[in-house]
């Protein structure tokens, strides 16, 4: 239990479950999609899955170790980095579920789902590796 | 004015130009861009008279916008994209020079280029320039419409999106006019994707709207959050365009041929 390998793919399962919750709320951002009243359930599955990150991040478990990962070693250089990456995920994602809850409007979805969009690059630009 | 300062959005000149520790001193240069050839330090472009451009003349500016000189005649570095500024309009000249001449002047000094043999002889210059720069304006093609010019001359000139995607992309231009490899990853030394609507390789599945919401956001089709090279694009200039603007990128870029491969 607990392989370096096994816990890679299922921090890979929980950044999928990130994206795709981002992904369904984009499609409503969008226009592509009238599911407004859905946003909420999604905005809170980001902010559950947004406090579970950091401990999937086990030391070892980086680029250079296991060619499966683009974690970069540079995380666990500078955890302090990381670790307010991901609270200003917690933030922003916990923002969005008021902005839902509070019967926000497309308009306010969108404009809040891009402040989460920008703390899930500002943690991937620097610390994920780009794809192959 | 206004047009000066989205212009500067648009063409990068802001992020590229200005230290991301010293965002209190835009377009004071200090930027490191590290590439394959070694590191390049941004110039100061400010209107300081001595260590950044005030003393310019207008021909001076015009010189190094759209022909990749310095006031003496040196060449610059690729790096520096002025093979895509080689098609800008006068106006977008003259009015992003307007602009810049309003910015506080800051007294930095420049640093010299830390550029490894043989990148670092800049008389090289002459011979990439004899190969692969070939300066062409802007001209709207009648046949189609104002939108596609409009995303054309964002795309190949003022967002010079096509001097980091070349590669990829690949018009079916001369040699003359296609960017060398160097040039494809001298900005960041990051990957560049094939952005033609090529449905396996290029981004043939994504609708107008994917595209803009890329552009304003970041977001993918999928949800995912690219990093790279161009989240800073995203975040320093795309963002900041007009829905207009964006739209108009989205439809040129999808009327492009399909090209397979990376």
């Amino acid at each position: 239990m607990d392989e370096p390998e096994n816990i890679i793919a299922y921090r890979q399962s929980v950044m999928k479950a990130i994206s795709g919750h981002a992904g369904a709320i984009a499609a409503v951002a969008k226009g592509q999609v009238s599911f407004v009243d859905d946003v909420a359930a999604h905005a809170r599955g980001i902010d559950a899955m947004s406090h579970l990150i950091t401990q999937l991040f086990r030391k070892g478990t980086d680029n250079l170790e296991y060619a499966d990962t683009r974690a970069l070693p540079d995380i666990w250089q500078d955890w302090s980095r990381f670790e307010t990456a991901a609270k200003d995920l917690q933030r922003e994602s916990d923002k969005l579920v008021e902005v839902a809850e509070g019967g926000g409007d497309v308009a306010a979805i969108g404009a809040q789902l891009q402040n989460v969009g920008k703390a899930c690059g500002s943690c991937h630009k620097p610390l994920r590796a780009e794809k192959n | 004015m206004v047009r000066g300062a989205y212009l500067v959005r648009v063409t990068g000149c802001v992020a590229c130009h200005t230290d991301p520790q010293r965002k209190d001193a835009p377009f004071a240069g200090g930027r490191a861009l590290k590439t394959p050839f070694g590191t390049f330090h941004t110039p100061n472009i400010t209107p300081d008279r001595t260590r950044g451009i005030g003393a310019w003349s207008d021909a001076d500016f015009h010189r190094a916008l759209l022909d990749g000189r310095a006031p003496d005649g040196r060449p610059y570095y690729p790096a520096f994209p002025y093979t895509s500024y080689s098609g800008l309009s006068e106006r977008d000249v003259r009015d992003i020079r307007a602009y810049l001449s309003t910015v506080p002047a800051v007294p930095r000094a420049n640093r010299p280029h830390a550029l490894s043999f043989p990148f670092n002889i800049r008389s090289l210059l002459v011979l990439w320039r004899w190969l692969y720069f070939d300066p062409v304006r802007f001209a709207a093609d009648p046949q189609r419409s104002p939108e596609w010019n409009r995303g054309a001359y964002l795309v190949r000139h003022l967002g010079h999106c096509r001097n980091a995607t070349a590669g990829a992309m690949r018009s079916a231009r001369s040699i003359g006019t296609r960017s060398s490899p160097a040039l494809r990853t001298a900005r960041t030394g990051s990957k560049v994707p094939n952005i033609t609507p090529d449905k396996a390789d290029g981004i043939g599945r994504w609708s107008g709207v994917d595209i803009t919401y890329f552009l304003k956001t970041g977001f993918l089709p999928d949800g995912d959050v690219a990093g790279g090279a161009m989240t800073e694009v995203i975040d320093q200039s795309t963002s900041h365009l007009t829905d207009a603007d964006r739209a108009a990128i989205a439809a040129y870029l999808r009327s492009l041929p399909p090209r397979s491969g990376p």
